[in-house]
């Protein structure tokens, strides 16, 4: 540390903005009224320092997070010296407002402390639609901005306290749902509220004069502690390349090239040779690229570190301009959560060359988005949620079913409460068999869902991946499998593509089951510790035929209907893989 | 009244008795209504725990001279529940649930505990899959049947779960909140097809919306049933066996007893209840001292557990989850233990208790717990076959603990094997000498100790040094102090009993049953009438499960209401009369006030609310519990001054000192300098130097920490 700061005043000051993010987050989630914000948490809440830069982050969604700083450090350049007491700040255009996508509208109150600019209270949630070409406002086939809905620069929807009645009545024209996405606004000014006011009284507590100093001791400590992780991981530059299946009926791949270079106690994330943006909403604004190697980076991380803005000082992130990672106006963004995604997965690729055992392989890729619509009783209604997931084996442990993403620390929807709200029943949710990547440590299995839609007139439109490249293993761990969108499975099943450019009308009575694709395999599948392949058996995550033909672990079925292990045949099966997959070798 | 049946009453209540299990004692109060503290402390005995429960409360009752015939009540607090989470050992149970859903309970809420990082792993499903047995049956949002349940695919399930050999079976099937019928057809199939297993549905246990919190708190229920019912059992058996008259009540985790007959049928409402009662005797002490802001520490031989009191209120949840290594309580982090939708006190528990044992990891870094060495064998000191090395045979080491025996002579000490175990196990790897390596120990195990307590105070931005701790359990007198400091707290109390501090928190906890059931309707087109329709079986059940003559019952009612379209509700007590006088208009305007002290804000034009649970909570005054004595002071097992003094180890800078041993009593009039062991029956207070000691009007230890004095 580099100032005389009390390490015991530090951590309660520390804890303190963390405990207002989280109280921020609590309150949104509370008082918010669509499934997307208030069930599944498509949302973030951040306390910044009067520079933007992010103190404490709510524990939500790290893709979000880590594009605050950017969004404040707009903000603060286009209104500085024009912020006053009592303004709350809305925006949510990428070019116009440093923003992530249309549908993410920020929140933004500056706080005052002795009448200085002192501090942020920020959030950003997912709003469930903002108008566009299709419902939901995720529109994949949208070739610019200009289709994907209302964009909003940064504008203050409160100046001095006062509302400014226009905004909302523009934001309620635009949208297809004005109840749920004006109350949605409404959890996030309370949110802010909350924030300011927990704030100031912590600087009453601590004393202004000593709050700015600990500001900057929070971000040095920070800063410290990233640099000694830095530094004990091995220098040099690791490469990666991943692919989103892409885009509609006939999908081109879009590629992901990162080039990792780590240097001491720094480290570049370098994206040349990444596809050019694409005529689609999967582009991803630069603060969320930015954000994606903080996460991905910060993951890999052991120590505890605070997760303010300071951990990000020794990470450099690049681009080309046009590409899909760094996109140019008015390339259309509107999916660019599935981009985010893959950049991380793509960035721990490179990272399980340089830190082996603090990843693991890769996983269904975080979120499947599906979005309902209709009109029900004279209203619109549009219901999405973010469904995830599962994760690789790593070198310690299979992998995991039903955890998020860790670019997205988000919820599934209560089955419970979807049908409660909504023309649609919920007719299968649970793993599939034989679909994780085989490996020493198994890759997590895939997780199906299934949609019954009991009104007429719904449309459909999915945003997913991983079919066309299912989730790789590492270190000879098999991939999992490839995740799959289907109306009706069974006889005339239709298959519908991964990235849907445009809505599918379902009619009353039709079946959508998304399956997400299956965890890859760490590890030899052949060094997989037998009782293991026979606990999966027996738990139905594994087929007797699948552990003989992956595993070489052959089991007997018992008289009761249970199962034994073959010790002898499993050997001799073992022996049999390796030398065919040695005679493979050498052929 | 007629004066006899007032002398009558006055009895009863004389005769109560409580008895406390710890993972390594069991302490058994007997508080007389002047306030006159009697306790005894016994090794708890892991094979049959009832075992100590009986002969305790038989020998205090023979200090007392006393016949157990006249014990009107026992009144208990037992971890059974817990440790069957907490180390898996729980009834080998069943799942049935609506077809097609079968890995809601595994796939949870997705949510994971900490951001950033990738390798975290999920707890293990208290049901594994192949236990998880799915029904052809469906039931929609508004009670309707989408699909019937057929009495063939029935039988076939109950038949796969009766060649399951299990113990417990819990049954959820979705919306079963909103109509329980198919639910009931299975429990009535199971009961009948397989006796003797413990049925556990939904429905009864928590009749409210979320199927993932309404499956987990019932597979809970189930899993904890048996261990806790045979347990309950064989407790009845022995105290009627040893003549002990009375009924036995068992506390709950929301700090309410209850009828043990009850607590056999829900035992997921018990499953946090260890450590509630030493925040309920927290909450009764700080009345009676007139401190409001306290944090509770209380460290006994396997946990240490913190929670906190803000102006006389402690914390309550109903968003709990047990199990998965620390439980550090926030609301925000979800999905490292196993869901329990009951009301529950907030506390955040650590693995770091006398019995902890000590290990060296890979870097030569001493680790403290979080396994224990529990009662059997307990630390290496106590001679009973313990080989690992544990703080308490490190603060033996350090002269902190008597180095002959402790509970008054009830545990023998062999200071010789603590030393030996020490110099062997930590110091001679570590090239330390014998005292730097307790000294290490005893440190580490203050460090783990204070992320309990910072859990409850600097994670929610509050700053431990504007509360009094609060330091009990066998061990926290011995730790709380130096913790303290640490925290740049200035006041540590150490209660009188604080040994058995939670046996004391029993005796002055109330009666209580909650009972909830989902009401999803919009409050405008609600009757006062059908208000009350939707309270009174409520109340009819409570009373029934209470057991007693309404007369003798309280009701506290609430409601859980949002607005229209809002996924989260706010509980709010439904005061006597309101809905009478004010009708739904009343309703609102209390929950709109809840809402903006909550959430800083209520919305102007009066937006549709909508009621979603009832929600009441019965509380039995007179007989069994609720006593509150207004005094508490020491009776017969406080021991006398034994005159002593012996070297003691204050760490690298101060070494060793000669320190006085006192009684408690010792302690009167005036303020004390440390260093001082205070040497009491059922534990040990340490003093450190530059630290001040006096006792208050009712004979708790006053430590004050404050530099100026």
């Amino acid at each position: 540390m580099a100032r005389e700061a009390d390490p015991v005043r530090l951590e309660v000051i520390k804890n303190g903005f963390d405990t207002i993010a989280d109280e921020m987050a609590l309150i949104l989630m509370r008082t918010a009224y669509s499934p997307i914000v208030r069930d599944a948490m498509d949302f973030s809440t951040a306390l910044c320092d009067g520079e933007g830069r992010t103190l404490a982050q709510g524990l939500t969604t790290p893709l979000h997070l880590g594009s605050f700083f950017d969004a404040m450090r707009f903000l603060l350049d286009h209104y500085r010296g024009r912020i006053f007491p009592g303004d709350v700040f809305i925006g949510n255009d990428p070019y116009l407002a440093a923003g992530q996508h249309l549908p993410d509208i920020y929140v933004a109150r500056p706080i005052f402390i002795d009448g200085a600019l002192s501090g942020w209270a920020t959030t950003v949630a997912h709003h469930v639609d903002v108008g566009g070409t299709i419902p939901g406002s995720n529109a994949l086939g949208a070739g610019e901005i200009f289709q994907e809905g209302l964009r909003l620069p940064f504008l203050k929807l409160y100046e001095r306290g006062s509302p400014n009645a226009a905004i909302f009545e523009i934001v309620k024209a635009n949208v297809r749902t004005p109840d749920l996405v004006i109350g949605d606004l409404e959890a996030q000014i309370v949110a802010t509220t909350v924030g300011e006011r927990e704030y100031v009284e912590l600087h009453r507590h601590q004393g202004a004069e000593a709050m700015r100093l600990y500001i900057e001791e929070l971000h040095d400590y920070a800063e410290d502690l990233a640099r000694r992780e830095i530094a004990e991981m091995p220098d040099g530059v690791y490469e990666f390349t991943d692919q989103i299946d892409g885009l509609g009926e006939t999908p081109e791949p879009i590629v992901f090239k990162v080039k990792l270079d780590i240097r001491g106690e720094e480290v570049s994330v370098d994206w040349s040779g990444t596809s050019p943006q694409v005529k689609g909403g999967i582009n991803a604004p630069f603060p969320f690229t930015k954000a994606a190697a903080y996460a991905a980076l910060r993951a890999v991380m052991a120590s505890d570190i605070p997760n303010c803005h300071g951990f990000t000082r020794p990470i450099t992130v690049t681009a080309p301009d046009g590409t899909v990672v760094k996109p140019l106006p008015p390339a259309a963004c509107g999916a660019r959560g599935i981009t985010g995604f893959r950049m991380i997965d793509c960035l721990m690729g490179a990272l399980a060359k340089a830190t082996p055992e603090r990843v693991t392989a890769d996983g269904s890729g975080g979120s499947t988005l599906p979005t309902f619509a209709g009109t029900r009783g004279g209203k619109a209604f549009v219901f999405s949620e973010t469904l995830m997931g599962n994760t690789g084996g790593s070198a310690g442990h299979d992998g995991q079913e039903g955890v998020a993403h860790i670019g997205a620390n988000q919820s599934n929807v209560p089955i419970e409460l979807i049908e409660a709200s909504y023309p649609i029943r919920i007719e299968l949710y649970g793993f599939v068999a034989d679909s994780g990547g085989a490996g020493k440590h198994r890759g997590g299995l895939s997780i199906v869902r299934e949609y019954r839609v009991l009104q007429d007139e719904t449309l459909l439109s999915v945003r997913s991946d991983k079919r066309a490249f299912p989730p790789h293993g590492l270190f000879g761990g098999a991939a999992g499998a490839p995740s799959m969108n289907l109306i009706n499975p069974g006889a005339g099943e239709r298959a519908l593509p991964v990235l849907m450019v445009a809505p599918l009308i379902l009619g009353k009575g039709a079946l959508f089951r998304h399956t997400m694709a299956g965890g890859g395999g760490f590890g030899d599948p052949l060094e997989r510790d037998p009782p293991a392949v026979l606990g999966d058996v027996i738990a139905e995550k594994v087929s007797p035929a699948h552990a003989a033909e992956t595993y070489g672990v052959i089991l007997r079925a018992g008289a009761g209907g249970g199962w034994s292990l073959d010790e002898g045949e499993t050997r001799r099966c073992r022996d049999r893989l390796r030398a065919a997959r040695a005679g493979a070798g050498a052929a | 009244m007629a004066e006899g049946q007032e002398a009558a009453a006055r009895d009863r209540r004389r005769y109560r008795i409580a008895a406390d299990i710890g993972g390594t004692f069991t302490d058994i109060a007997f508080l007389s209504e002047e306030g006159v503290l009697a306790t005894r402390k016994l090794p708890s005995t892991p094979d049959d725990y009832a075992r100590a429960v009986v002969t305790g409360i038989l020998d205090l009752l023979a200090e007392l001279r006393t016949s157990p015939a006249e014990v009107s009540a026992v009144l208990h607090g037992c971890t059974v529940a817990t440790n069957a989470i907490l180390e898996g050992k729980g009834a080998p149970t069943a799942l049935i649930t609506t077809q097609g859903f079968r890995d809601v309970l595994e796939l949870r809420r997705i949510r994971v505990p900490r951001l950033y990082d990738p390798l975290w792993v999920k707890p293990e499903p208290l049901v594994p899959r192949e236990r998880r047995f799915e029904l052809a049956e469906r039931i929609a949002a508004d009670g309707s049947v989408v699909r019937p349940v057929e009495a063939a695919e029935v039988d076939a399930v109950v038949e796969r779960v009766g060649r399951a050999g299990v113990e417990a079976v819990a049954v959820c099937f979705l919306h079963s909140y909103a109509n329980p019928a198919h639910e009931r057809l299975v429990g009535e199939r199971l009961r009948r097809a397989l006796p003797g297993v413990f049925v556990s549905l939904s429905t009864d246990i928590l009749p409210e919306f979320r199927e993932y919190e309404r499956t987990s708190t019932t597979v809970i229920n189930a899993y904890v049933g048996p261990p806790v019912t045979a347990y309950v059992g064989s407790l009845v058996e022995a105290m009627s066996a040893a003549g002990i008259g009375g009924r036995l009540l068992v506390m709950q985790s929301s700090g309410g007893m209850l009828d043990s007959a009850t607590v056999m049928e829900r035992p997921a409402y018990i499953v946090e209840c260890g450590p509630a009662a030493g925040v309920m005797g927290a909450a009764y002490l700080g009345r009676l001292i007139g401190c409001a802001n306290l944090i509770t520490l209380d460290m006994g031989g396997t946990t240490a557990k913190a929670s906190i009191i803000e102006d006389h209120q402690l914390l309550k949840t109903d968003e709990y989850e047990v199990g998965g290594g620390i439980s550090l309580s926030s609301r925000l982090v979800k999905g490292a233990g196993y869901a329990l939708k009951t009301p529950v006190i907030d506390i955040s528990e650590v693995g770091a208790g006398g019995g902890s044992i000590v290990w060296l990891d890979k870097s030569g870094q001493i680790k403290v717990g979080p396994r224990s060495a529990g009662a059997v064998p307990g630390p290496v000191c106590y001679g009973l076959g313990g080989s690992e090395p544990t703080v308490t045979d490190a603060n033996v080491v350090l002269g902190y603990l008597n180095p002959g025996a402790l509970a008054g002579g009830t545990v023998a000490i062999d200071a010789e094997k603590a030393r030996r175990t020490i110099a062997e196990r930590v110091a001679a790897p570590l090239g330390q000498t014998l005292f730097e390596a307790a000294y290490g120990v005893h440190v580490i195990a203050n460090a783990n100790m204070m992320r309990a307590v910072k859990a409850v105070s600097t994670y929610r931005g509050r700053d431990p040094a504007e509360f009094v701790l609060l330091a009990f359990g066998g061990n926290g007198g011995v730790h709380g102090v130096e913790l303290a400091r640490a925290l740049r707290m200035q006041r540590v109390i150490v209660p009188i009993g604080a040994g058995v501090f939670s046996a004391i928190g029993l005796l002055v906890a109330e009666v209580r049953f909650d009972q909830s059931r989902a009401f999803l309707r919009h409050l405008s087109a609600l009757s006062p009438a059908e208000i009350e329709a939707a309270f009174a079986p409520l109340e009819e059940q409570v009373l029934a499960k209470l057991a007693r003559p309404r007369a003798e019952v309280s009701f506290e009612r609430a409601m859980d209401l949002r607005y229209a379209g809002q996924a989260f509700e706010l509980t709010v007590a439904v005061p006597e009369g309101l809905i009478a006088r004010d009708g739904t208009a009343g309703l609102a305007e209390l929950f709109e006030r809840e809402h903006e002290r909550t959430y800083g804000h209520r919305f102007p034009d009066a937006k549709a609310i909508e009621t979603v649970a009832v929600r009441v909570a019965g509380i039995a005054r007179g007989a069994g519990g609720g006593e509150r004595p207004a005094a508490l002071r020491y009776g017969a097992t406080a021991g006398a001054a034994r005159p002593a003094s012996r070297s003691v180890y204050f760490g690298p800078e101060l070494g060793h000192l000669e320190t006085p041993i006192v009684s408690r009593g010792a302690l009167a009039g005036g303020r004390h300098e440390g260093p001082l062991v205070i040497e009491e029956y059922e534990g040990t207070v340490l003093v450190p130097p530059g630290a001040r000691v006096s006792l208050d009007g009712f004979g708790n230890a006053v430590i004050d920490l404050g530099t100026s004095g």
